[in-house]
């Protein structure tokens, strides 16, 4: 498996590099940096978002997803795309329209403007910062166990991560968001292929999708149905998620910023098109190796804890029960669909951060730089601290972002002067849901998920408030 | 003017139809509790109609794509 990893690493590292030089460029602006000059076209357009958008979490977390709560996670997460890409076809023109009047500079730069009041941005950076890092932190720790594994005693698991971080700040540094697309277009594609691969791989065990199917009923029926053997898949639980990951385009800003960088409106709108075919196409092998681990991994996990079952599955599934090549792809797959996340997100933190200083251009690039790479940083610390529930924190990171859905929404549409309530709403509703994670205030109100009942009254609120607004005269 | 009069039509039948959608994904019609009948190629039941409803929001969305604000030349964009 070495000689593998080494071939496709080198491979894959090259392939980095070659997307860092063609995109640099002597004598850049923040622009050209920052929004890869706003010309992305529709092939790039797809395999970015998708690949920002299925991240280590997909590759990971949606097999364990299948393996423990059973088919429920489908809707969880592919009904849920399907709506979020329907979204995008309206969302996209109104954010477009919108930055076509005020530039883009970041969602919490044009939030603030929107509002005229700044707190309005940093409201929606701070909720960024708050959920985006922790996500990031999973990713990198996800990929450092891997390596830990195929390569046990050579280096530890911090060292891999902090080697992962500086691989993605270099070719982010030289090639900027360009460098990042096309990384992103080689990650869709390696993280689609690895998965069908290993997902055959499994269902080639099973004998077929019916033996699959049969083998499971006789080894976990619950699996086969909602709410899932943990009882995880409730309607209230289906409701949530679908709100969360229909706002990430609005509130995870490394998402809207791919919408606003597209070429044209018809390129977003068929990129929209491709990343619903993608979602179908990168969520169903992940199906055959969920049940894989049901039915073929029972022995191996049984006597496991829960917290340490998930790191054995990946390493059985994707690693150990492997063909040596196989393995090794599936390991670089997984350092592509961490990193094209990782510096999505980092990245976007920058750009959200350049919206919010009010210096000049190259004051701001440089300030940008720095702050990247102490996001960076702080990630990486953060990976340190957590080493499990890749699939739930990436839900809560969704989650949390999502409550920033209704202030930005108002402001993007809005052709009233609002009053600054559903800003002070907004952070308190934030409070709020990082006090029920915490334990401090109960998760659920009256039978209803505490995110799900910040969202719907965050939502009353800004109604309300483009209700009382004033019209704004041209 | 007709024509984007009638596209609006268009665009605002498709939104009802992916609402439509979602709504029932989370009723019983699609995720009965403990039921994993009727199969369809072996494949239970939440899994085969989620599937479907997601591939009809995909086919939704094309379409949406045809009629709405599809084709604005003068937009936005950073």
């Amino acid at each position: 498996m070495k000689f593998w990893i080494l071939i496709f690493g080198l491979a894959y590292v090259g392939l980095l590099l070659l997307a860092s030089l063609k995109s640099y460029k002597k004598g850049r602006s923040v622009e050209d940096f920052m929004l890869a000059g706003s010309s992305i076209g529709i092939i790039l357009g797809v395999l970015t978002y998708a690949a920002a958008l299925f991240s280590t979490f997909t590759f990971l977390g949606m097999p364990d997803f299948f393996r423990r709560h059973g088919v429920g996670a489908w809707i969880f997460l592919a009904v849920s795309d399907g709506a979020m890409v329907f979204f995008i076809v309206w969302f996209g023109y109104k954010i477009r329209r919108k930055v076509g009047e005020l530039g883009f500079k970041g969602v919490a730069g044009m939030i603030s403007t929107c509002y005229g009041n700044k707190w309005a941005g940093y409201t929606i950076f701070l909720t960024a910062f708050l959920f985006l890092i922790p996500y990031v932190g999973i990713q990198i720790q996800g990929i450092a166990i891997f390596m830990v594994a195929a390569f046990p005693d050579f280096i530890p698991s911090w060292g891999w991560a902090v080697l992962i971080v500086s691989v993605m700040l270099i070719y982010s540094e030289i090639g900027g968001l360009k460098a990042i697309v096309y990384s992103d277009a080689i990650q869709g594609l390696l993280l689609l292929t690895v998965l069908w691969i290993i997902g055959i791989n499994c269902l080639n065990d099973f004998g077929g999708l019916g033996a699959m199917f049969d083998r499971v009923e006789k080894d976990n029926v619950a699996l086969l149905s909602t709410p899932g053997p943990e009882g995880l898949f409730t309607p209230q639980f289906f409701i949530a998620s679908m709100i969360a990951i229909v706002m990430i385009p609005v509130t995870q800003p490394q998402l809207t910023t791919r919408l606003v960088v597209m070429k044209s409106m018809k390129s977003m709108h068929l990129m929209a098109v491709a990343v619903g075919a993608f979602a179908i196409l990168v969520i169903t092998p992940t199906i055959f190796i969920g049940m894989y681990g049901v039915s073929f991994l029972q022995d191996t996990l049984a006597g496991l804890p829960t917290a340490q079952q998930a790191g054995t599955f990946f390493r059985e599934t994707f690693l150990y029960r492997q063909p040596g090549m196989i393995a090794a792809l599936a390991l670089v797959g997984l350092i592509a669909a961490g990193l094209s996340t990782t510096n999505a997100q980092i990245f976007a933190l920058g750009s959200e951060l350049r919206g919010l200083l009010p210096y000049d251009e190259k004051t701001v690039l440089r300030i940008t730089k720095i702050g990247i790479f102490i996001f960076a940083l702080i990630a990486l610390i953060f990976s340190e601290l957590i080493k499990d529930q890749i699939a739930m924190l990436a839900r809560v990171s969704f989650a949390g972002t999502a409550l920033m859905g209704p202030m930005i929404l108002l402001g993007i549409l809005s052709d009233r002067k609002i009053s600054a309530f559903i800003i002070v709403a907004s952070f308190a509703g934030l409070v709020v849901f990082l006090l029920s994670l915490a334990g401090v205030v109960p998760s659920t109100v009256l039978g209803i998920r505490m995110d799900l009942l910040l969202f719907l009254v965050l939502s009353v609120v800004a109604l309300g408030g483009y209700l009382t607004g004033k019209k704004v005269l041209d | 003017m007709g024509k984007e009069h009638s596209n609006t039509k268009r665009w605002r039948l498709l939104t009802a139809l992916a609402v439509v959608l979602c709504i029932i994904t989370f009723t019983p019609l699609v995720i009965p509790q403990g039921i994993y009948k009727p199969e369809l190629f072996g494949i239970p039941y939440t899994l085969w109609t989620g599937f479907l409803i997601t591939v009809a929001l995909v086919v939704l969305t094309y379409l949406g794509t045809k009629v709405y604000h599809h084709d604005e030349e003068k937009e936005g964009g950073a």
